[in-house]
């Protein structure tokens, strides 16, 4: 190779490297071309962002995009490398709620009161306070905003109104009730498991336990310091052990899909667990055994009302995003009302909104919107802490050790205890 | 004269191998230099915090019991499930050898399994697992026994994943032990049989001891590879229930990927590493002695 053809090669390699250097936006006649990258998440969620993505588009045709569908550890390793390492991949990042603090705290996330002033608009009072708040740091009504909640994801409860009804129960709205119906169908009923909820080790247990947890006045952290070693924590779990007798065999080894078909096929009474997500169908002759047969609601209270707990999906943008600007307005259009109508719609991802939690049509195609607005209104938010994921892994261990009897209750919330004060300290 | 030319042809080679030995350098001395330095560190990948903490990591991991638990499961998992592979892939090998009618298809259909993902094996297994419709207690029920909880009892849910990597991992086995079974002259067999000597005398003084370097290969490669399982955990049960299936690696993960404790996970990996060192030299050495 000669020197002359060399210095070409070198020409073109150095050209090609600035243009890709510089981004995924470029000058083109019909105006600013940009491609927005969205890390988010699989399944119907990705259907949800594909939907709005498409629309967005349509209206600014200048705007593409690159959507990453990924379960949710996924997103977390690939989210926090990318954010760490600051090289802006990312336009968009769906955030599970509880993480959001440690994003929030290392300043990897855009400021968006700072945008909103820019724009000189504000956030939209038609969102639900309560989970606009997940998305502020510190958390609070004064903090300062870094994701807008984009799921209105709420834990509901389900059960089988005939069967309650059978068994003299209108409504169930006390944990004790619960365990007299779960008694009775064990004594009536063969083919029925009264109880279901997800035994698996880890966040499974955990979001099906936690609402029990709460509503007997038992706390995870008091003043920052864990708090499972008080009388009201043991008698939620001595209650949850009781309650999870009337459990499938193998309950322990129990996910989403496992609760979902047995709810579906009508093998099960009484779902102390349940997710917008999973329920969309269940009024689906296609689909389910038990049509017009359960009633989706909130949770039954105890010491403390009803106490569900909120796992909102937040949408935040980058701090080292190159396209900062078009993911506001992406960012506003996706959260707008006649885009959540849009994706309730078809999607069935629940909204943010109060406004779509009221909309006429999607309250007769999904019943269970009063009760999920009310548990967004409501609903208890997973501590604010950096540890989390760990608390939770933590907690969700030994409480499947006492589920299949390796642990009495009270070494399990013992050693919770001891477990999350080594964590935190 | 001679040496100084000797040594010129020579500086040749080393120049052109310099590249690609400091690549490998890099891509191998470097991640492992790099998990001993985080290793005595309190890191959160996280918080971005970085404190010089020694040996702590390593002794606080220890003290857990769940890292232990994870440690004793490792070890019966690799032993368990290498002897198994390994006695399966010479009983396989044997099974095949010679010459007979569909044994080309035959051998395809044993091979399958290792030619599949492991979360789409990992899927089929966990629905044939199931407690309810699973094709396993289904059979069980037909024959007039109980339903077992596969995935669920404490007491067989390391077992159940141990089939699972035995079901995809014999055939390699198979394929290492048969090349050299077929490598031996059948001379050796005939002159044998001529002798007087039976099958398992023949398999016992003659097959298995010209065999044995291959199996030892088995041996060390599926080591190696079983001490380090995670996919399987990570698919089929998480670890659970209890701590019934925690593995080294599924333990090293969820430091590293959901805590991003970087720290805590370099020390795990490096008690791996140390292990997985010795039980490779072992191996090694023993190869190289039968070579000699």
């Amino acid at each position: 190779m000669n020197r002359r053809a060399l210095l070409i090669l070198v020409t073109i390699v150095v050209a090609a490297g600035m243009v890709f250097a510089s981004g995924s936006s470029e000058q083109t006649a019909g105006g600013q071309k940009v491609t927005l990258t969205i890390a988010g998440r699989d399944g119907a969620y990705g259907d949800a962002m594909q939907l709005a993505a498409d629309e967005y588009s349509k209206q600014n045709p200048n705007v593409s995009f690159e959507i990453l569908k990924l379960s949710g550890s996924n997103l977390l390793e690939k989210t926090v490398i990318d954010l760490r390492s600051g090289t802006g991949t990312y336009d968009l990042i769906m955030i599970d709620d509880p993480i959001a603090p440690r994003m929030q705290q290392a300043g990897w996330l855009a400021n968006l009161d700072e945008m909103y002033a820019a724009h000189n608009q504000k956030v939209d009072p038609d969102l639900i306070n309560n989970v606009v708040k997940l998305g502020r740091y510190p958390y609070g009504d004064s903090g300062t905003l870094y994701a807008l909640p984009h799921v209105g994801n709420v834990e509901l409860f389900a059960y089988r109104t005939d069967l309650a009804e059978k068994y003299g129960y209108s409504s169930l709205d006390k944990w004790d009730q619960v365990l007299e119906l779960a008694k009775k169908m064990k004594a009536g009923e063969s083919d029925v498991t009264p109880i279901l909820f997800r035994g698996a080790k880890g966040n499974p247990i955990v979001t099906g336990f936690l609402p029990i947890y709460w509503s007997f006045g038992a706390k995870i952290l008091d003043n920052g310091k864990p708090a499972f070693n008080t009388p009201q924590a043991k008698n939620a779990l001595d209650f949850f052990l009781e309650l999870s007798k009337y459990a499938p065999n193998g309950v322990s080894m129990y996910q989403s899909a496992q609760v979902r078909d047995a709810l579906y096929s009508g093998a099960g009474g009484v779902a102390i667990e349940v997710w917008p997500g999973w329920i969309g169908d269940l009024d689906n002759p296609e689909k389910s055994k038990v049509v017009g047969k359960v009633k989706v609601t909130n949770h039954p209270g105890e010491v403390n009302p009803s106490s569900p707990l909120i796992g909102v999906w937040l949408l935040g943008i980058p701090k080292d995003s190159k396209n900062k600007e078009e993911a506001f307005k992406f960012l506003q259009f996706v959260t707008s009302k006649a885009m959540q109508r849009e994706i309730a719609d078809k999607t069935g991802i629940p909204p943010t909104r109060v406004s779509v939690h009221k909309d006429s049509a999607l309250v007769e195609k999904y019943p269970w919107y009063p009760a999920e607005l009310q548990g967004l209104e409501t609903g208890v938010a997973r501590p604010r802490t950096d540890y989390w994921s760990e608390i939770e892994t933590a907690l969700g261990g030994f409480l499947q050790q006492a589920l299949i009897g390796d642990l009495t209750a009270a070494q399990a919330l013992e050693q919770t205890q001891q477990k999350v004060q080594e964590i935190i300290q | 004269m001679q040496t100084t030319y000797r040594l010129k042809g020579n500086a040749f080679y080393y120049i052109i191998f310099a590249p690609a030995f400091l690549l490998i350098l890099f891509l191998t001395i470097y991640p492992v230099f790099s998990v001993l330095v985080n290793s005595l560190y309190k890191y959160n990948f996280l918080s971005e915090g970085k404190t010089f903490i020694g040996l702590h990591n390593f002794k606080q991991i220890l003290g857990e019991g769940i890292f232990r638990t994870a440690f004793v499961n490792t070890v019966i998992f690799s032993l368990v499930a290498t002897i198994t592979e390994a006695t399966l892939g010479v009983a396989l090998a044997l099974l095949f050898y010679g010459r007979f009618a569909g044994k080309r298809a035959a051998m395809t259909t044993v091979i399958f399994p290792m030619m599949i993902s492991t979360m789409v094996i990992c899927a089929i297994w966990k629905t044939m697992y199931h407690y309810d419709i699973g094709v396993l207690n289904y059979l069980l029920t037909s024959l007039g026994f109980g339903r077992v909880g596969w995935l669920t009892d404490q007491s067989i849910a390391l077992v159940s994943v141990m089939i699972v990597d035995v079901w995809q991992w014999t055939p390699f086995a198979f394929i290492i032990v048969q090349a050299g079974l077929n490598s031996v002259p059948t001379e050796l067999f005939e002159a044998a049989h001529i002798d007087g000597a039976g099958y398992f005398g023949t398999l016992f003084h003659i097959t298995i001891p010209i065999l044995a370097n291959q199996i030892l290969l088995v041996f060390l490669l599926r080591t190696i590879d079983t001490f380090r399982i995670f996919d399987k955990v990570y698919a089929l049960t998480q670890g659970g229930p209890g701590n019934a299936t925690e593995t080294v690696s599924y333990f090293i993960y969820r430091e590293g990927f959901s805590f991003f404790n970087l720290g805590r996970a370099s020390a795990a990996s490096v008690y791996t590493l140390l292990v997985i060192a010795v039980i490779a030299t072992l191996y090694i050495r023993n190869i190289l002695k039968e070579e000699s």
